[in-house]
């Protein structure tokens, strides 16, 4: 029991930072594809603005929310292998 | 120095390719010969045991371990420790020593009826500081030539690979947004920032090279 909550502890810490690294390099992939298609294609109108409306619709979009898989698959991955190795 | 820099790696190499050997599930066609427990006072070699069985007390300096003693088919020995991993390294999460060591006491044969069976374990044979591999699972096959794809590796290894390429991926975009403009609005002062930003190797040769015999006037 103590080495599973351990594993939960330590494990949530480090998935945790996953989770921050994963968000903060999926945010900046999008800022820069959106700078490179104002410079590239648009080149119209305010680039700041423009790049502010992107970056609001990738707060509210399914790629953002997906990010939370972190979490989630780490979990079904441990609980897939215990099964496997005991009961199979 | 061309020489340290080729033994750092090599060591660094050997130290990888060691720890995936040790920690990664391998198969072995063996027919088990008897299975037994015995009583361990864990010494020097006591990181190459794993834990007491889940829920025990941990910490004691000795405990009963099971093995499993088999033959390989060019009839040489192979024995196998048997232990719960729980939930710590490496992370089999492996609870079930006790059934396994049941299904391998079950599936004892003798010389002249053989029944081969696949054990999958991790870890190695030593002799000299006495360990042993642990049994994770056992299986029975066909005969000893049956081939047995590791799979397990295959998707354990290709993950790591997407991961460690993630992570670059994630630490050049990084550099690329976050330190080059930084060093590229430095201007002038830029070189002694660039010394810092230097890479590891570039600065640990630097260092060795003020070491070497300099030319006499």
């Amino acid at each position: 029991m103590i080495g599973m909550i351990r594993l939960g502890v330590f494990g949530f810490l480090f998935l945790t930072a996953v989770f921050f690294l994963v968000s903060i390099y999926s945010r900046s992939i999008r800022r820069e594809k959106l700078e490179k298609k104002w410079d590239n294609e648009i080149k119209t109108g305010d680039r700041d603005a423009y790049i502010n409306d992107g970056m609001k619709d990738y707060d509210l979009s399914l790629r953002k929310k997906l990010i939370w898989l972190v979490f989630v698959v780490p979990v079904v991955v441990v609980v897939v292998l215990t099964y496997i190795t005991n009961f199979m | 120095m061309r020489y340290v820099k080729w033994t750092i790696r090599i060591l660094v190499l050997v130290l990888v390719f060691g720890f995936f050997h040790y920690t990664l599930p391998q198969h072995d066609i063996v027919r088990i010969a008897d299975t037994y427990e015995k009583r361990i006072d864990f010494g020097e070699n006591s990181i190459f045991w794993a834990s007491p069985d889940a829920g025990n007390a941990t910490g004691g300096v000795n405990r009963d371990v099971f093995f499993i003693q088999t033959i390989q088919p060019n009839g040489k020995p192979m024995v196998y420790r048997n232990e719960d991993t729980g939930f710590g390294w490496p992370p089999y999460f492996k609870l079930d020593t006790s059934n396994l060591q049941t299904e391998a006491t079950d599936l004892k044969s003798g010389k002249d009826t053989p029944q081969w069976v696949s054990i999958t374990h991790y870890g190695w044979r030593n002799e000299f500081i006495s360990i042993y591999p642990n049994a994770i699972g056992v299986k029975i096959i066909s005969g000893p030539d049956v081939r047995i794809i590791p799979w397990v590796n295959i998707v354990i290894l290709s993950t790591l690979a997407i991961l460690i390429f993630m992570l670059w991926r994630m630490w050049a975009q990084f550099r690329e947004r976050s330190i080059d403009p930084v060093l590229e609005d430095v201007g002038e002062a830029s070189d002694t920032a660039r010394g810092h930003a230097r890479g590891f190797w570039a600065r640990l040769t630097g260092w060795l090279g003020t070491w070497r015999s300099k030319p006499r006037k």
